[in-house]
């Protein structure tokens, strides 16, 4: 069941501009890494495809971006057909991977120029559209010395210019913030708003950053195993939970503890109390309550274990946030699925290599 | 994709790999103390070769000077491939592919590439040896020819490697076949020593070894003159295997990124 809204009509779908119908790719070996996914991404929207490493969001990307040949389904990218008609999706879109791809040896300039001249545009054109994509990353000063001597945020931001030196309708990237400090995190949130305000571009993204879906994306697609278990704006996904949560710690009665009649029976408690809708355990010992009112539930709950003469070591009440709509649909926690670090130390060191 | 794109694609994509080529200074620099340490250094060791009666040349040195063009040639051409490799590994790659050129004109870009290199060291070579006091028999027009030689020999090794490079994809793996391979190619070649003073086996693998169509034709223009029907073979054959190489090279990288 995918929440959020309904289905797309036809009538939806024609206006889309990413449209993806039952998608899915198994690699050679059997590894099923994308399962017959349907999706469509609106004109001018930044859309975030949201899981851990693994789930199946580059290659969903390398699809798109017609790198990859999908084993079944089919997808439109800017009214074109990403299988019959790939060198035209490609004129149409920019595609900035999560490697961050930039020529060491030359200048940011002249990544610049050579992209554009990739794109098959005239010199004319690269000069102007590199002084328009350099000052929209904050580039200009820097853009004639080697990209060797650039920080790792500025890379990154030269990365996402050569991105957009065509002018896309459609602007992918792969992860776009991965291994980035705060700071420069933050930046790059920024620049990507500014793409969409002033350029009208519809972004592309994926990232296993919660808050970067929650912060920049319109609308969310969850993955996990290759599939998309939900859809929808961070407020639709967050309120599909069905109310507010509440974490207690009861004494004894440790949710990670090997399966007892006490346990259960303080599930039946917990399931009894007016306004409680589901109780599962968490990793680490606790109950999570999903409830109607967190206000007004709380007080009724510390009433019915102290009434059955347990002891609450500790509660809290929050309001649903992505992790806990990521631990929702696929019950796992979305931190614990595996982060990227690994990943960025092996391509520096690669980067110190080449050196 | 019409042949005028395909031809600026490729330029565009050997346009970076010339950059790379003048971006390391130390590198222009080994370039052109490479090949005249070679020369004095196996010139005054095979010296006496040139004593040995049946020896095709005058001194050493002039028997030599064409086949240090061929082996700059040779490792020039054969370590094509390593680009390709850290492209692959550095992401960069993937960005070429998503741009809207032909898969074909990266590996004719990168050929191309090798192809200009090897032709500006072949000529840096020639200058060296003339000034050296090799003998050359064929004028300016012939200079032409040998640096033309040069590179079509270095199409061929450039597309033997980037072929490898789309099989065996890591930069490890790549190294070790290279190195496995330039040795037998430079040994089984007439490079260094005469046909007539090889094992007869030796001398039939020399007659396949692609090197040889280089390396005759080069010497007979450095030690006799213009022989044109030796010329246009060796300038035919290696166009032939270096376009065929090139096919492979395409065909298999295509199905790797598939």
């Amino acid at each position: 069941m995918i929440p959020g809204p309904a289905p797309a009509t036809p009538g939806e779908r024609d206006g889309a501009i990413i449209r993806v119908t039952d998608l899915a790719k198994t690699y050679p070996g059997g590894v099923r890494a994308v399962s017959g996914i349907t999706f469509d991404v609106r004109p001018g929207e930044i859309f975030g495809f949201l899981g851990p490493n693994g789930a199946g969001k580059t290659t969903t990307i390398l699809m798109l971006i017609t790198l990859l040949r999908p084993t079944s389904g089919r997808a439109v990218v800017a009214g074109h057909d990403i299988i019959t008609e790939p060198d035209r999706v490609r004129l149409r879109i920019g595609y900035v991977s999560q490697d961050i791809a930039v020529d060491e040896t030359l200048t940011g300039r002249e990544n610049l120029y050579l992209q554009g001249r990739l794109y098959h545009l005239d010199r004319e054109t690269i000069a102007a559209r590199t002084r328009e994509v350099l000052e929209m990353v904050d580039l200009t000063e820097r853009a004639d010395a080697r990209v060797s001597t650039y920080s790792g945020g500025m890379r990154k931001r030269l990365d996402i210019a050569e991105g957009l030196i065509h002018r896309p309708e459609v602007l992918f990237l792969d992860e776009p913030t991965l291994g980035l400090d705060i700071q420069t995190r933050h930046r790059i949130w920024e620049y990507i708003r500014r793409l969409r305000s002033d350029e009208g571009i519809t972004v592309f993204l994926t990232t296993h950053y919660m808050e970067e879906a929650d912060q920049l994306c319109d609308r969310i697609g969850i993955i996990d195993h290759g599939r998309l278990v939900a859809l929808g704006t961070p407020d639709e996904l967050k309120a599909s939970i069905g109310g507010d949560l509440l974490v207690i710690e009861v004494a004894g009665q440790s949710s990670t503890a090997p399966e007892d009649r006490a346990a259960s029976g303080l599930v039946r408690l917990l399931e009894s109390v007016e306004g409680v809708t589901r109780v599962s355990p968490t990793e680490n010992g606790r109950w999570l309550l999903v409830v109607r009112s967190g206000e007004q539930t709380a007080p009724r709950v510390l009433a019915a274990l102290g009434g059955a003469g347990l002891e609450v070591r500790s509660l809290a009440m929050k309001k649903p946030s992505l992790d806990d709509v990521f631990l929702h649909y696929t019950g796992r926690e979305l931190r614990e699925a595996g982060g990227g670090q690994d990943f960025l130390r092996h391509r520096l060191s690669l980067r110190r290599a080449r050196m | 994709m019409t042949g005028r794109t395909f031809l600026q694609d490729t330029w565009w994509i050997a346009w970076r790999e010339l950059k790379h080529f003048v971006a390391e200074k130390v590198r222009v620099f080994m370039i052109l103390v490479q090949p005249f340490i070679w020369l004095v250094l196996m010139g005054n060791l095979f010296e006496k070769m040139a004593t040995i009666p049946g020896f095709p040349a005058r001194s050493y040195l002039d028997y030599m000077a064409p086949g240090v063009v061929t082996m700059v040639t040779l490792f020039g051409g054969i370590f094509g491939g390593l680009s390709i490799v850290w492209d692959r590994r550095l992401g960069f790659l993937n960005k070429l592919l998503a741009a809207p050129i032909s898969r074909a004109a990266v590996v004719s870009g990168k050929m191309l590439a090798i192809a200009i290199q090897t032709a500006v060291q072949a000529g840096v070579i020639f200058v060296i040896a003339l000034a050296m006091g090799v003998t050359f028999k064929s004028g300016p027009l012939g200079a032409l020819a040998v640096i033309l030689l040069a590179a079509l020999l270095s199409l061929v090794f450039a597309g033997m490697s980037l072929s490898l490079s789309a099989v065996l994809r890591t930069h490890e793996a790549l190294m070790a076949v290279m190195n496995f391979l330039t040795m037998p190619l430079m040994f089984t070649s007439n490079a260094m020593m005469p046909l007539e003073f090889m094992p007869k086996w030796l001398g039939t693998l020399a007659k396949v070894n692609p090197l040889s169509y280089a390396i005759n034709p080069m010497r007979t223009l450095f030690i006799t003159g213009w022989r044109p029907a030796e010329l246009f073979e060796g300038l035919l054959i290696l166009s032939l295997v270096a376009v065929a190489f090139g096919l492979v090279a395409t065909r298999l990288f295509r199905r790797a990124v598939a």
